[in-house]
């Protein structure tokens, strides 16, 4: 008995783990705990009061897979997150239906996080590809056909789910394999003392989300700008390990893409009145500012929001005592030498007036966010208590000034030594401000995991093709005796790689929406797109320019076929080369880390998912 | 979930888009023509005239509604002008674009043709700017004779009418203004009397063809065709329905010309900034007026102190509904209304100089400042009941005045609610307080007084209070008593506070807003043109331009601006099919400003129907073709002030020595929102329902119209 199975068991939060253990013992089924799965609803979150309802049986739905509504709402997911691919996908409309913000995007964060699906098989494939998109922020709709299409195309095999797993797992093991060694012909490493692949990766990235709304010269803009943000974040000394600093983006809303900019150091927002006229900061003897960092509402409120009631005689304001405690920590502040106040939260008035009377800064409101890189900027303690200051809590900072942007005023605080600093984005509405706030998150990450791994595949859809090509190349030329290690037959084998295979392309295929062609080469495995209106029997050679990524021009017959329609003909697929020229200049660029992930999740959630055998649901 | 595919060779979206814009044709251009908007449910109906306020008059509960809405309100956020060209835009070039996916043109063609074609023209028409500085010198170097355009506004208006003491006298005979409208339902009155045409002007802006609007999709919502409108005093927004509302005729509307007195009508028009004023005020008189004023005071101290030129922080608006249009005019300082209770204080404090307070919250007993969250489990035990007598609100009613009374304050200004109680305690005490003063006037007064703005009074100390301040009661022009019912005017000086006050003046109360939104609509113009340092040739140049360029780059061979650049970013997934369609999709892109200036035609009246508006710019496009360089005929035709035919609307009848300008990046911007919401909803394929709305789907009768996930 090899195979095992997996359960999904949905449970009311706080009873998981004794109906777990009921579960198990009523169905008497061995099953390893690590792969049992629990989801969590919210609405059932009163311990009490579900114990004192009768309980109704669990329902139990077996087979899942060979559902009917199952596989239209796989097929329906999987033509939503299709339609959204690449830089000419489509846009979705996000909204309740009764007015109020509408979210227009084709990101799978974006779209993935306000989906509610109400089937747990779905629920797998999402949250799945949530988890990645968390972890690498770039390639979710990726990981997300890819799955669906293996799903698919795996459940059509006429193979033994375990045994699909199996090889499945085995064209795994050979694509990374693959795609890790110095041989692989859709890689390009990523050479850090030019910015031409650098740049390629961030337009990759901006390039892909239309609802940003860019045209051409903002999409240079604001490559630009990010990439010179991500080399602020990089430590200028660096020890034996570093750590990369933070990019913050201040929004803008309303004006125009190119007012974009990048300050070194941070940006807190404030209201004018106080600080209309030129600052004029109290310096410490190294004409440094001294900052103090509190993380604490100082609006002198009670801090205290437990239970039970506070009896006070009449006459006595806890208010006032209150408001006594926070000038007491004023007056140690001015007696500090501390020139700049910065609070998370509020300052009470009372304070603000205190300290300004004494030459202190006083700035409030900076928020949450904020905190981490305020500290680690200006090499101060965040202060959580009024009631002791330690002197050692503060930190420095080199200057601060005033800056307006559009109506906004901010204070700019400089340090010494920078990795922390403000993208200041503006796009000109809501919606389109929002995904490209996503976009140049997604960016500055994939930016981060380049570093970590200076590599980068070729994008539009020339990976997933010439990856194709290589499992078909390879897979013919198996040895017998691996088949003997998997425990499954030669025709199995082809049959789950060229499901595999078609699954790729697949995704390659969902870059064009619009009518037209999509073709491969024979000789680099790449991915080619033809234009709607041609018939297919013209010579593709005059109709193809350049491929997906742009690395291959149209200059020598790359024996093209169609990519999509090719059931039943089997292709003798050479081993595809690698492209002579490996200049990496206006070429589209993916992220390595997170493409091989996303491969790899897609993988295994689909396996994942070809194994369900029982969903037991609590009815409670 | 609930998931609708929208993308049927009928895009949902873009008829939605086409058909909420198309309530704002008669918005457009310089001449509007006022709408109704009638709420059935409440039987309340509201006068607009902006896109703005069409917008937010409409129930835009679909999701490109809201997009349309958000679009609107970003462009209004920021430039206050533009919003109706924007509206119209959305909707012309929704249905050209819808028209192009009836032809199969592909969407990423349409979506890449058309934001390159844009680009293009805005980099073209960049040759019909002008700096600002060269439009002020422009007007000194070529008026000769600097009175010609005073004068003829003078015969254009009704010059016996300009003397205020002459309408006054015609004012007395009508018992009072509200009764404007009965007056004018008797057309025999209309020959023989001159005033009429004065009295009926600040009607004159809802214009004859006036028509109601129904929001789309709102069923309890009607039209009701006609025009006309009776004032409600005691709404200033909202109108309701009278038996007047369908006798009035179109003839007793007069044209918008001759319904101004300024009240610094001997200026200079080329002095400084004010020639720029009217070349972008559009034929908006009262308005343009007013910011000459203002102009002409900033200039006069930028002069003396060096700042900059144009302070639009520095302006505030009051409107005294009451008064006829006439009585418009700026006044240094901050104007704003009182009740008459508080004004009775004002008699004491005659002309002596007096302490002022300046709070940045409420003057409330219970206000906290932002961020303060009240404990909810602190019980206050009395121990003495001796003390009983003593409300609590009193003891801080009397622990407040003490401190104003301590401090010698007279005049405290509050950001926010002021608590009655202490008022009418102020009041009995001399102080004079005043609510909902916005930051930039506590400010500007803390700026020249020296005053500190506090939140509390317990905060108060010596140095928070400033001193100099002046209080009197507003006066119009002539001297003529407010007797505005409720509330009364007072003007608030300090020696060299840098604020001006535009008082905004009309009989009728639904007129209020209209003539605020045109007075700062005319202001940013100002300010945006100096902040660009340039504007655009008006009067449709601009466009006729755009239009003529299209046309060459539809002529031309394929991809043009991409040869010179030796390496470009290559995406083939958006550029493969769009030299295919290039021309159909450029003919979209310019039927968009074609109707445009076809609209603005038949708008102002200089075309009978579009059609032959149409014909005209046709004709002009050709043989701006035909000349060889299409810039310098346009150029040419609009120094000639005969572009288009005569010059543009309002001005035809000046003659050559008026111009008319635009703002160039206001509006650039409109265009490019405009065709990024059409391109952005065209982009879309689908819209997804999510939270609990879809059991409702689920349940209804549209059910099938939807997926289930």
């Amino acid at each position: 008995m090899s195979c095992f199975t997996f359960k999904i068991i949905i449970l009311g939060c706080k009873e998981l783990k004794c109906t777990t253990l009921n579960f198990r013992s009523a169905i008497h089924l061995e099953v390893p705990s690590k792969n049992e799965i629990c989801f969590c609803w919210p609405e059932l979150k009163s311990l009490k009061m579900s114990r004192l309802e009768a309980k109704k049986p669990p329902l139990f739905v077996s087979e899942p897979l060979t559902k009917d509504t199952v596989s239209q709402s796989l097929s329906l997911l999987s033509g939503i997150l299709k339609s959204c691919y690449g830089p000419a996908g489509r846009l979705k409309q996000l909204h309740n239906g009764v007015g109020g913000y509408v979210c227009t995007t084709s990101q799978s964060s974006a779209i993935l996080s306000r989906l509610s699906v109400s089937h747990p098989v779905l629920s797998v494939l999402t949250a799945s590809v949530q988890n990645h998109i968390s972890r690498f922020s770039d390639c979710g709709l990726f990981t997300a056909i890819l799955c669906c299409s293996l799903v698919e195309n795996f459940k059509s095999l006429n193979v033994a789910s375990c045994t699909v797993i199996k090889i499945s797992k085995h064209l795994l093991s050979l694509c990374m394999d693959y795609l890790k060694s110095e041989a692989c012909g859709c890689r390009v490493s990523v050479d850090f003392s030019s910015l031409e692949a650098l740049l390629c990766l961030v337009r990759s990235v901006l390039t892909s989300k239309p609802a940003c709304m860019l045209n051409k010269p903002e999409v240079d803009h604001l490559t630009t700008l990010i990439l010179k943000a991500f080399m602020f974040t990089v430590p200028c000394h660096v020890e034996t390990n570093a750590v990369l600093g933070k990019c913050i983006i201040v929004p803008v809303k309303g004006r125009r893409v190119v007012d974009s900019t990048v300050l070194p150091g941070l940006l807190i927002e404030t209201p004018d009145t106080q600080l209309a006229k030129p600052l004029a900061v109290k310096r410490t003897c190294s004409n440094m500012i001294k900052i103090a960092l509190f993380c604490v509402s100082m609006s002198g409120d009670l801090s205290n929001p437990e239970e039970g009631t506070i009896t006070v005689p009449y006459g006595i304001s806890l208010e006032m005592s209150e408001l006594n405690q926070l000038l007491n920590v004023g007056k140690q502040l001015v007696n500090d030498e501390v020139g700049l106040v910065v609070c998370q939260k509020v300052i009470h008035p009372s304070l603000k007036q205190y300290l300004k009377e004494n030459h202190v800064i006083t700035v409030d409101r900076a928020g949450l966010s904020l905190m981490e890189p305020l500290s680690r900027m200006t090499g101060s303690k965040p202060i959580a208590s009024i009631h002791s200051l330690s002197p050692s809590c503060y930190g420095s900072l080199k200057d601060m000034r005033i800056e307006k942007f559009a109506s906004k005023h901010f204070v700019h605080l400089i340090p010494n030594d920078t990795v922390v600093c403000s993208l200041i984005l503006c796009n000109r509405n809501e919606t389109a401000w929002d995904e490209l706030k996503r976009a140049c998150e997604t960016a500055e990450h994939v930016l981060q995991l380049t570093i970590k791994e200076p590599l980068a595949l070729l994008g539009g859809g020339c990976t997933e093709t010439h990856l194709a090509s290589y499992i078909r190349h390879k897979s013919c030329s198996l040895s017998t005796s691996s088949f003997k290690d998997i425990d499954c037959s030669r025709t199995q084998y082809q049959l789950v790689a060229d499901g595999f295979c078609r699954s790729l392309e697949s995704v390659a295929c969902s870059l064009n929406h619009d009518d037209g062609e999509i073709l491969t080469d024979m000789v680099y495995g790449h991915c080619w797109f033809v234009p709607s209106g041609f018939p297919s029997v013209s010579n593709w050679s005059d109709l193809v320019s350049k491929c997906g990524c742009g690395i291959n021009g149209n200059t020598e017959n790359l024996n093209w076929r169609l990519l999509q329609g090719q059931f039943g003909s089997p292709i003798i697929q050479g081993c595809p080369k690698d492209p002579s020229v490996k200049v990496a200049d206006f070429l589209t660029l993916d992220c390595f880390a997170a493409k091989c992930s996303g491969l790899q999740v897609a993988l295994e959630t689909a396996n994942l998912i070809l194994d369900l055998s029982y969903i037991i649901e609590d009815q409670n | 979930m609930a998931f609708r595919d929208v993308n049927a060779r009928r895009h949902i979206g873009l008829q939605q888009l086409s058909s909420l814009a198309l309530a704002g044709r008669t918005l457009l251009g310089p001449m509007k023509s006022c709408k109704f908007i009638v709420d059935e449910s409440t039987n309340q109906s509201t006068l607009i005239c902006s896109a703005v306020r069409l917008i937010e008059s409409l129930d835009l509960t679909s999701a490109a509604g809201q997009l349309l809405n958000e679009t609107i309100q970003a462009q209004n956020k920021e430039f206050k002008t533009g919003m109706s060209t924007l509206l119209f835009l959305i909707g012309a070039w929704s249905n050209a674009v819808l028209e192009c996916l009836q032809q199969n043109v592909p969407v990423s063609a349409i979506v890449s043709v058309m934001s390159e074609g844009l680009n293009s023209c805005c980099e073209r028409v960049q040759c019909l700017q002008i700096s600002t500085h060269d439009v002020n010198k422009e007007l000194c170097s070529s008026s000769v004779r600097p009175n010609a355009f005073k004068s003829k506004t003078c015969q254009i208006g009704h010059d016996d009418l300009l003397n205020p003491q002459i309408f006054l006298h015609f004012q007395k005979d009508i018992s009072a203004p509200e009764e404007v409208i009965p007056i004018n339902s008797c057309p025999q009155q209309e020959d023989d009397c001159n005033f009429n045409k004065c009295l009926v002007s600040p009607l004159t802006g809802f214009g004859s063809i006036a028509s109601l609007v129904k929001p789309a999709g709102d069923k309890s919502t009607s039209v009701i065709s006609g025009s006309g409108v009776t004032a409600s005093s005691c709404n200033r927004q909202k109108l309701t329905h009278s038996r007047y509302f369908s006798t009035l005729g179109k003839s007793h509307f007069s044209s918008q010309q001759g319904n101004f007195q300024g009240y610094l009508s001997g200026q200079c028009e080329c002095y400084g900034l004010g020639h720029l004023a009217m070349t972008l005020s559009h034929g908006n008189q009262t308005s343009m007026k007013l910011l000459q004023s203002i102009v002409a005071y900033q200039q006069e101290r930028a002069e003396c102190s060096g700042s900059s030129r144009f302070n639009i922080a520095e302006i505030v608006t009051c409107c005294l509904l009451g008064l006829p249009e006439s009585y418009s005019c700026v006044s240094p300082g901050f104007v704003t209304l009182v009740s008459p209770e508080q004004a009775t204080v004002i008699k004491y404090f005659e002309d002596k100089p007096l302490r002022i307070l300046l709070m940045d919250g409420d003057l409330t007993e219970q206000y906290r400042h932002l961020g303060f969250n009240r404990p909810c489990n602190v019980r206050t035990v009395l121990e003495h009941p001796s003390l009983q007598e003593v409300r609590a609100g009193d003891l801080w009613l009397s622990s407040m005045l003490d401190i104003l009374i301590s401090f010698k304050v007279n005049l405290v200004l509050v950001k926010g609610n002021v608590c009655e109680n202490l008022m009418e305690r102020c009041i009995a005490n001399s102080i004079l307080v005043i609510g909902s003063v916005t930051r930039d006037v506590l400010c500007a007064f803390g700026e020249v007084t020296s005053a500190q703005p506090v939140t509390y009074l317990t905060q108060l100390n010596a140095s928070c209070v400033g001193s100099g301040a002046q209080v009197e009661l507003w006066e119009a022009c002539d001297g003529r008593a407010m007797d505005l019912g409720e509330l009364v005017p007072v003007g608030i000086k300090v020696r060299g506070v840098p604020l001006l006050t535009a008082v905004l003046t009309t009989t009728v109360a639904s007129k209020m807003q209209l003539i605020e939104d045109q007075f700062w609509t005319l202001v940013y113009r100002l300010h945006h043109a100096l902040n660009d340092e340039k504007v655009f040739l008006g009067g449709g140049a601009v466009e006729l331009l755009c239009l003529s360029h299209i046309q060459m780059l539809a002529e031309q061979p394929l991809q043009p601006a991409n040869k010179n650049t030796v390496k470009e970013f290559h995406n083939p997934w958006l550029a493969a099919s769009a030299t295919e369609y290039k021309s159909v999709v450029l003919q979209a892109l310019a039927s968009g400003w074609k109707q445009y200036l076809s609209v603005v035609m038949c708008n102002t009246a200089k075309a009978a129907s579009e059609l032959e508006a149409c014909t005209l710019v046709d004709h002009h496009l050709k043989k701006a073709a035909e000349s060889g360089s299409p810039s310098a005929y346009i150029l040419k035709g609009f120094r000639r002030g005969d572009l288009l035919r005569g010059g543009s609307g309002p001005f035809a009848d000046h003659g050559e020595g008026l111009k008319v300008y635009d703002n160039v990046t206001a509006k650039t911007e409109a265009w490019r929102r405009a065709l990024d919401s059409v391109l952005l909803v065209l982009q879309t394929d689908a819209e997804i329902i999510t939270g609990p709305k879809r059991n409702q789907l689920l349940n209804s009768h549209v059910s099938s119209e939807f997926m289930f996930l």
